[in-house]
């Protein structure tokens, strides 16, 4: 779980630093303290679980203060912290949705206490409830989500299945697109862990330096910036399973962490030193190929044998023959449902020139085709002239023509650009150029 | 900690709020020195000016510090001064209390600064 963020609205000095000094003991609490109504106001978007008013401020009554959080964000608890006692302000604050109030000389400390463990629970049971109805969600059958007919995908099906009855690691390999991501979630919420969270970590969006504490968590203090202690993603799959992403891209020094923790199935946070017993299935994915990586020496052996599992490799967006039609229809019928617009056709000759290209970005590039094409369509139809590629041609067709090098380092570097999410820091990584020169082209507009 | 069994306060409070942390207790003790005295003027002021407003404000603000650090019976005068500003009622009764909390007061903030090495 995040840090529980607290606003405490007060303007006296001592009491509000004694408040905050008191919430801030547990160090799952993120405290802000505000000395005026109205900076409590303007910090409203970073969402805080519960505030904590005075009643008497210097800028604008308690009342007022109350009103305009209600007005804009009637879920968050504002609990009343009061000098007066006055019976009926208090009740005309709670009558208009204070969640509680008591008056400072009262038992603050036990009362403010207990009302922020009731708030805690509350907050949990929410993310419960909303998880359950995500599961309702996708609880069909993986063969309705993931679409395909294709002797290779009916394989992957197989696969799917024998996994969802164990627990053992799968891994998935494939092209950016070809849906590793889908797969991993259709095998967690179809396995016996699918009541406990799905948790994916994208170890390539994550910097170098944050992604041990991404994935086990810190301890208040750990860093520079660590303010509040912070679960990581391991232990918030508590029960269910994570996702590593991208796999390959982790450095040799976390990859050694990583197996320690599988190995042990135990961790500590960083700048902690207690043992903490995970339970997690492991599903990791990848796109490059993971065996030539060990030989190179990019990746331990030992990791990838223990991440293995069982792997499945997803084909090619462009190998998988009638498949492109298949999920281009299920696309196009999915955008006009979504959009609530009548149901569009794909002309013959659209579907032809589908079945002849490439797809580098695989089924997420077909399905932005499909929906920009649907867009454009003035009829129920949509044809040849709506289907548009040229966002990743140039690297199908880069040698097909001639060119200068420099316009074939452009072609190049755009590509990579844009296969990789325009993250110039891994493009730069791959091509092995420095990042500068990239940033320059960028700057010069020409990619 | 070094309490003197003299005190006109107590810290459980206190500490129930910040736990038993040495260094955080001297640190709220040392807020309480600094912002305590303004208050305190404030009500000495506004009582002199007769605004009897600003007077039940800095009475109001006030109070909960003095419970606190369980200084007990100038908590229960804070209240009375309280009440009677909002009524407008600054008599003679309430200079004597003035009088009387500010005298407190000023000997806390001195046990305070002894018994915690502040200066
Ligand atoms: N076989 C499929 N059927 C339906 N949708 C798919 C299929 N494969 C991929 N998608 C969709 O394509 C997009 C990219 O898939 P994703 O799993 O994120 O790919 P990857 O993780 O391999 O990059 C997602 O919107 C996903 O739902
Ligand atoms: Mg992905």
């Amino acid at each position: 779980m995040d840090a529980f963020k607290i606003f405490i609205v007060e303007d006296d000095v001592f009491y509000g630093e004694m408040l905050r000094h008191y919430l801030a003991l547990n160090p799952d609490n993120e405290v802000h303290l505000f000395k005026t109504g109205e900076e409590c106001l303007k910090n409203l978007y970073r969402a805080p679980a519960m505030i904590s008013l005075d009643y008497s401020l210097p800028d604008m009554s308690g009342l007022d203060v109350m009103r305009q959080i209600k007005k804009e964000h009637s879920d968050i608890p504002v609990v009343i912290v009061s000098g007066q006692e006055d019976i009926s302000t208090a009740v005309a604050l709670l009558r208009e949705g204070a969640y509680d109030y008591f008056v400072k000389d009262d038992d603050v400390k036990e009362r403010l206490w207990n009302v922020l463990k009731k708030i805690r629970e509350n907050v949990q049971l929410r993310s419960e409830i909303s998880y359950l109805k995500e599961e309702i969600g996708r609880k069909y059958e993986f063969r309705n989500v993931i679409k395909g007919n294709s002797p290779t995908i009916k394989q992957i099906f197989g696969l799917i299945e024998k996994s969802i009855k164990t627990n053992i690691s799968v891994s998935i390999t494939g092209e950016t697109g070809t849906g590793k991501e889908l797969v991993a979630k259709a095998i967690h919420y179809n396995s016996k862990r699918a009541k406990k969270p799905f948790v994916a970590i994208n170890v390539s969006a994550v910097p170098r330096d944050l992604i041990e504490s991404e994935m086990f968590g810190h301890e208040k203090g750990a860093f520079t910036g660590a303010v509040t202690r912070k679960i990581g993603k391991f232990e918030q799959a508590s029960g269910g399973t994570i996702f590593l992403d991208e796999i390959g891209e982790m450095d040799l020094n976390m990859q050694a962490k990583l197996l320690r923790v599988i190995q042990e199935r135990e961790l500590t946070r960083v700048g902690g030193n207690e043992l903490i017993n995970i339970d997690v299935r492991l599903i990791v994915a990848t796109n490059r190929n993971l065996a030539d990586e060990v030989q190179k020496g990019n990746f331990r052996e030992d990791l990838y044998y223990r991440l293995l599992g069982l792997p499945i490799e997803l084909p090619p967006l462009r190998y998988r023959g009638n498949d492109i039609i298949l999920l281009a229809k299920y696309f196009v019928d999915e955008f006009c449902k979504e959009n609530k617009m009548k149901k569009l056709s794909i002309t013959e000759s659209a579907q032809q020139k589908l079945m002849g290209y490439h797809f580098p970005g695989n089924v997420r590039e077909l399905r932005a085709i499909i929906e920009l094409a649907a867009v454009l369509t003035d009829t129920e139809q949509i044809d040849e002239s709506h289907i548009s590629f040229n966002s990743a041609d140039a690297a199908g067709n880069l040698l097909m023509e001639e060119s200068s090098l420099a316009e074939y380092t452009r072609k190049i570097i755009s590509y990579y650009l844009q296969k990789y999410n325009n993250n110039v820091l891994l493009v730069a990584k791959k091509l092995e150029i420095g990042k500068s020169t990239i940033y320059r082209m960028i700057k010069e507009k020409q990619i | 900690m070094s309490q003197s069994n003299h005190s006109n306060y107590c810290l459980d409070k206190l500490i129930g709020f910040v736990g038993d942390d040495p260094e955080a207790i001297k640190n709220m003790v040392n807020l309480f020195l600094n912002t305590t005295p303004s208050l305190l003027n404030a009500i000495i002021l506004s009582f002199k000016e007769g605004s009897s407003e600003t007077l039940a404000k800095s009475a109001h603000t006030l109070k909960p510090t003095l419970d606190v650090f369980g200084i007990r019976d100038t908590y229960d005068l804070i209240r009375n001064i309280e009440q009677k500003a909002k009524r407008s009622e600054l008599d003679e009764t309430m200079d004597k209390q003035i009088k009387q909390l500010t005298t407190t007061l000023e000997l806390v903030f001195q046990e305070l600064k002894i018994d915690f090495q502040l200066s």
